[in-house]
This record gives C-alpha cells, sequence and structure tokens, in this order.
C-alpha cells in the first residue's frame, strides 16, 4: 500500500510533465495555424504515442521475462531482422514491392518474420533457462553487424533511387507513416495491450525468476512465449512507424525503474510509455528548435542513450 | 608440415590475386616488361597486392597486441573503439583543416586512436568483475558511442553521405602513388617483432609482468601506440575493414597457443591470407563491378567471430 502511495506521486508527474511537453510540441511557434501546421504536428505526435508505448512495453517486459536491465529486443537483433526484410524485398522485386504490398502488406509481413524471429529466441534462449546475459548481448551486436554489413552490401547493388528508399527506412523519425498506418497501428497496439493487461499479475510473479515462477503455480513456457509474440508485433509496430531506435529501449526501462521504485508492471508500463514519448517530443523539440535541423532524432537518442548505457555498465561494474 | 601448407596456400592466394581482374591481361606484354598489360601489373596490381598482405599483416598483429594488453579474447580495433575514433579524427581534420594532405588527416587519426584507446583500457580496468564478453560488450558501445558522436559532427557539415562511402573499406582505389603510407606498417611489424615476447609478458597481467621486471606502463603504451600508427595508416588508405584482427588470432592460439614470438609469423601470414579471400571473393561476386572488402571482411569475420563465440562458451 504504502508503495502504492509512493509510486503516484512520480507517476501524475511524470505524464502532466508529458502533457506539457506535447502541448508546447503543438503549438510553439505554429502560428496557430489549425489548417496545416498543427494537424501535421498531431500526425506525428501520434506516431511518437504510439512508437513510445511500443518501445516501452516491449522492452519493459523483455527485461522482465528474461531477468536482466541491459538486454532488449532493439539489440537483440529484431531491427536487424527488419531491415534485412526491407533490403531484400528492394533486391529482389525492387520498388513495385512498396506499391504491391502497400503499406499494411509489408508491416504484416514484418509482424510475421519478427514471430518468427521470437520463436527461434525462444528456442534457444529459454531451452534450458539458464543463459549469459553477456553472451547472448554479444551475440546480438555481432549478429546486428553482420545483418548490417549484409544489408550495405543490398543497398550497393540497387538503383539510387531505391537506395534512398531504403536510407529512409533505416533512420528514425516520426514523419513518415501516412494516416491508414497510423490507424492500423494505433488498432494493433490497443489489441495487443487489452491482451498484456490482463496478464500483468502473472508477469510480476515472472519478475521473480523462473523457478520461483514455475513454482507459485505459473505456466512458464507458455506465458513467456504469449509475451515473446506480443513483443514481436510491438517492435515490429515501433520499427516500422519509426525506424530503428537502438537504445533507446535500455534507457526507458531503467529511468522507469528508477522513478517507478517498484517491479509492480501495473505502475512501472504506464511510467514507461510516459518517459519514452516524453524523450521523443523532447528530441524532436531540440531537432526543430535547439539545432535547427542541422541533426537527426536518431543521432540525438543513440547519443545520449548510449553515453547513459556505458555509464550502467559501468557503475554496475559487470556484477549485474 | 603444416607451415608449409599455409605458405603454399599464401602463394597460391597471391597468384590469384594478381590474376583477376577487369583488364585482361596478355602474359607475352608482360614478361617483355612494356605494354598495357605490364603498366596494369605495375600500376594496379601489385600496389593492391601489398596494400592487402601488408593490411592483413598490421590488422592481424594489432589484434593481438590489444588482445594482451586487455587479456581479452574478443577485442580488436573494431570492438575496442579504435577504428571509429579513427574515422572521427579524419572528420575532424577534414573539417577544421581542409587543406591537409594524407599525412595530416593520418595524424589527427593516429591521435584520436591513442586517446580512445588509452580510454577504453582504463575503462577496462576499472571495472572489477571480467567477464569474458563484458568486454567486448563494453567496447562495442563505446565505438558506438564515438560513431555517434562522429555522425553528429559529420551531419552538421552535411558530409554525412560521404563518410560512409569512404571509411568503408575498398581496396578499388589503389593504385601507385595514393597508397604509399600504407607501408608505415613494415617498420611497426618488426617493432612488434622484437618485443614479441614483452608482450607475450603483458598478457600475464599486471601483477606477473611487473613482477618479471617488465615497465608495465611503457609496454601498454608502446603497444597501443603501435596499434594506433597501424589503424590510422589502414583507415587512411583503405578504410576500415572490421573484424581481422580478432579472427586469425583467436584461431592461431587455438592451434599454436600464446607464445608471440612463435605464433607471431603465423599471425600475419594468417591475416593476409584471411584478407586476400575476402578481396578475391568480393571481386568475383558482382563481377566486373567489385564488393568493398569492408563488406566482405565483415560478412566473413562477423561469421566467423559467432561461430569462434560459441565454440568458447561450449
Amino acid at each position: 500500500m504504502m508503495s502504492a502511495l509512493t509510486a503516484r506521486v512520480p507517476r501524475h508527474a511524470v505524464w502532466v510533465l508529458v502533457l506539457a511537453l506535447a502541448t508546447a510540441f503543438l503549438f510553439v511557434r505554429s502560428g496557430f495555424d489549425f489548417g496545416y501546421v498543427i494537424p501535421k504536428r498531431m500526425a506525428r505526435l501520434a506516431a511518437m504515442l504510439i512508437g513510445g508505448v511500443c518501445i516501452a512495453w516491449s522492452s519493459i517486459a523483455f527485461q522482465t521475462i528474461t531477468g536482466n536491465r541491459i538486454l532488449t529486443p532493439a539489440i537483440m537483433g529484431y531491427e536487424a531482422i527488419y531491415l534485412l526484410l526491407q533490403s531484400l524485398l528492394i533486391l529482389f522485386m525492387g520498388t513495385q514491392s512498396l506499391v504491391v504490398l502497400g503499406a499494411n502488406g509489408n508491416f504484416f509481413l514484418s509482424v510475421l518474420l519478427m514471430l518468427g524471429y521470437s520463436w527461434v529466441i525462444h528456442r534457444w534462449l529459454f531451452r534450458d533457462g539458464r543463459n549469459n546475459v553477456y553472451l547472448l548481448l554479444l551475440l546480438g551486436l555481432v549478429l546486428t553487424m553482420v545483418i548490417g554489413t549484409f544489408t550495405q552490401f543490398v543497398q550497393l547493388k540497387v538503383s539510387p533511387g531505391e537506395f534512398s528508399i531504403l536510407l529512409g527506412f533505416s533512420q528514425a523519425s516520426f514523419g513518415r507513416a501516412e494516416p491508414g498506418q497510423l490507424l492500423t497501428s494505433a488498432i494493433v497496439v490497443a489489441a495487443v495491450c487489452l491482451a498484456g493487461v490482463k496478464t500483468l499479475p502473472t508477469l510480476d510473479v515472472l519478475s521473480l525468476g523462473r523457478d520461483q515462477a514455475i513454482s507459485l503455480g505459473v505456466d512458464y513456457q507458455r506465458t513467456v512465449r504469449l509475451y515473446l509474440a506480443l513483443i514481436a508485433v510491438l517492435v515490429a509496430v515501433s520499427t516500422s512507424l519509426l525506424g530503428p531506435t537502438a537504445f533507446m529501449g535500455i534507457f526507458v526501462a531503467n529511468m522507469t525503474y528508477a522513478l517507478a521504485r517498484t517491479f509492480r508492471h501495473r505502475i512501472t508500463l504506464p511510467i514507461g510509455c510516459a518517459i519514452a514519448v516524453g524523450m521523443f517530443i523532447l528530441a524532436q523539440l531540440a531537432v526543430e528548435h535547439v539545432f535547427n535541423y542541422r541533426t537527426t532524432v536518431g543521432i540525438l537518442v543513440n547519443l545520449v542513450c548510449g553515453v547513459w548505457f556505458l555509464a550502467l555498465m559501468l557503475r554496475t561494474r559487470g556484477t549485474a | 608440415m603444416r607451415a608449409g601448407l599455409f605458405g603454399g596456400l599464401f602463394i597460391a592466394l597471391c597468384c590469384a590475386s594478381l590474376l583477376v581482374g577487369v583488364q585482361q591481361m596478355a602474359w607475352s606484354q608482360v614478361f617483355s616488361l612494356s605494354g598495357d598489360a605490364w603498366l596494369t601489373l605495375t600500376a594496379s596490381r601489385l600496389p593492391r597486392l601489398a596494400a592487402l598482405i601488408l593490411t592483413g599483416v598490421g590488422l592481424s598483429v594489432c589484434g593481438v597486441i590489444l588482445q594482451h594488453i586487455v587479456r581479452n579474447k574478443f577485442v580488436e580495433p573494431a570492438t575496442s573503439g579504435g577504428l571509429d575514433a579513427a574515422k572521427l579524427g579524419i572528420l575532424v581534420a577534414l573539417t577544421t583543416v581542409p587543406t591537409t594532405g594524407n599525412l595530416g588527416r593520418m595524424l589527427f587519426a593516429l591521435a584520436f586512436c591513442f586517446v580512445a584507446s588509452l580510454i577504453f583500457v582504463a575503462i577496462v580496468r576499472r571495472i572489477r568483475f571480467k567477464n569474458t564478453v563484458l568486454v567486448p560488450v563494453i567496447g562495442l558501445m563505446y565505438g558506438g558511442v564515438l560513431s555517434a558522436i562522429a555522425e553528429f559532427y559529420a551531419y552538421r557539415n552535411n558530409i554525412l553521405q560521404s563518410m560512409q562511402g569512404w571509411l568503408l573499406g575498398d581496396f578499388s582505389k589503389i593504385v601507385q602513388g595514393n597508397y604509399e603510407i600504407i607501408y608505415l606498417i613494415l617498420p611497426i611489424v618488426v617493432v612488434t617483432y622484437l618485443y614479441a615476447h614483452r608482450f607475450t609478458v603483458l598478457g600475464m597481467g599486471e601483477g606477473m609482468a611487473t613482477s618479471l621486471g617488465l615497465n608495465y606502463p611503457a609496454t601498454v603504451a608502446l603497444g597501443l601506440m603501435l596499434v594506433a600508427v597501424t589503424v590510422a595508416a589502414t583507415v587512411i588508405t583503405v578504410g576500415a575493414i572490421p573484424f581481422v584482427g580478432l579472427v586469425i588470432p583467436n584461431l592461431v592460439a587455438m592451434y599454436y597457443g600464446d607464445n608471440l614470438g612463435r605464433t607471431l609469423p603465423v599471425v600475419a601470414l594468417g591475416g593476409a591470407s584471411l584478407l586476400l579471400a575476402c578481396d578475391i571473393l568480393g571481386r568475383l561476386l558482382i563481377h566486373p563491378f567489385e564488393v568493398p572488402i569492408g563488406l566482405t571482411a565483415g560478412g566473413v569475420g562477423g561469421v566467423l567471430f559467432l561461430m569462434l563465440i560459441f565454440w568458447r562458451n561450449r
């Protein structure tokens, strides 16, 4: 009871802050132009909201079921797989693939692929419950590099026009989503969240560890499978909506634990979403008004979150 | 016996590297020491072969030195931030002193790489609980931050696209007259060979090395300097090539152990052979065009690295 009370203060404060940021984002230097500027900004805000929710949920849930605070789906190779798919599509089908599949077709193909990747990870990662976190992290990083070189090779072979499309896929931005895709993504995310909310107490039990969860009567394999599937869908949504965000997830998850001071997902997940959305708005505001478009959101996020992650690794001194 | 096999393989790869290319060479012209074929051979093929061998030798020797200093088998310039620091150095040189030539840029790359390696060694020493895979993870993250800084900087100066192009390892632009800096690697390899025993002792840890009478800080600084010079010279002339310095020393150490005085020639030969093979592969894949060696070496080396991680952790 006590912990719920102390947690309630930052929880609301965080959301108030996000609302203030969102208002600032909508109206600063807009000239109150409701015909063009504000609707455009609304669409970007919606993309940030959906993307933020996806990143926060997928990272925190992934960290709970893997039982550590460093891994996130993004560095485990999900994003690399997405980029690989886009490169292969362009390589074999050319730009027609975009027309034939449409935004939604491409999206559902990505979801399928990530579900498949989740299945592989599940087979391999949770086979015996015993795993070396740093080994997995190293594998994820190297896999990302190898797939990255392959993607570059594909980029080398395609024409400049196709190359610029591919380049668009590989950089984080909020402006690329169309209203139709936003709507689809929102529906998918809402469905996933509804499915997830029911099992939140089970997720709390899972954070105690595999053996404790099993002895408390949780069907471990089934829950992990369910959550890996949900995570795959969420990562697919965020990557196709915003592009790769690499270290963002680690940052959001660890900030959340620090602010919430509890591991109950009913509390951590909303705070995580708020932090992710707030970060995105801050980054976008910085790009628009401080750096005057002379840098990108992706570079800023990588810089800040990368430094922070390095500090985290040094502070825990490898005892995690 | 095995050494003979390696030598034979290496020589075969050299010959193949000389023979593969878009320009057909008529051997009658070669033997008359004039004409187009002779020009192709001396102005393009031979410089390329020399650059390939030197780069391969240099990078794999670099990897060995770093691995002995950090005492971790998964460390090399690409997994310790050295490569990214060198890129950042070139970028800074290009924007602050645009008039400087290759040599000036190399000095910038050298300085950045040396400082970044020092910082990396300091970071690794700070971690008390050393996990074999934690060190390269930190190195990769460190490199990621350095290259994010480089991207930030490049984006502001509108050279992001060209930076991605010219920093990718590529031997196709090696012709007579613009690659000679790479010969700096020769003295480096000689010095490394002379100091091989000291680096072997270094690999036993600070306490052991000091009690055996080694000046620990000085030897570490020397090693890092050798690495920085090699990395800077290769990045300037051919660009970044990942994983070579990691895969070869590990494979060699599996069969021959860690006595550098004995293994160094094998490591050097192995590095050169791997690069030659990757280069020939890159030239044949989409003939008559070619795939930059940064990509083929990244792919082949990366897959070998993944296999190594599995073997080591079995």
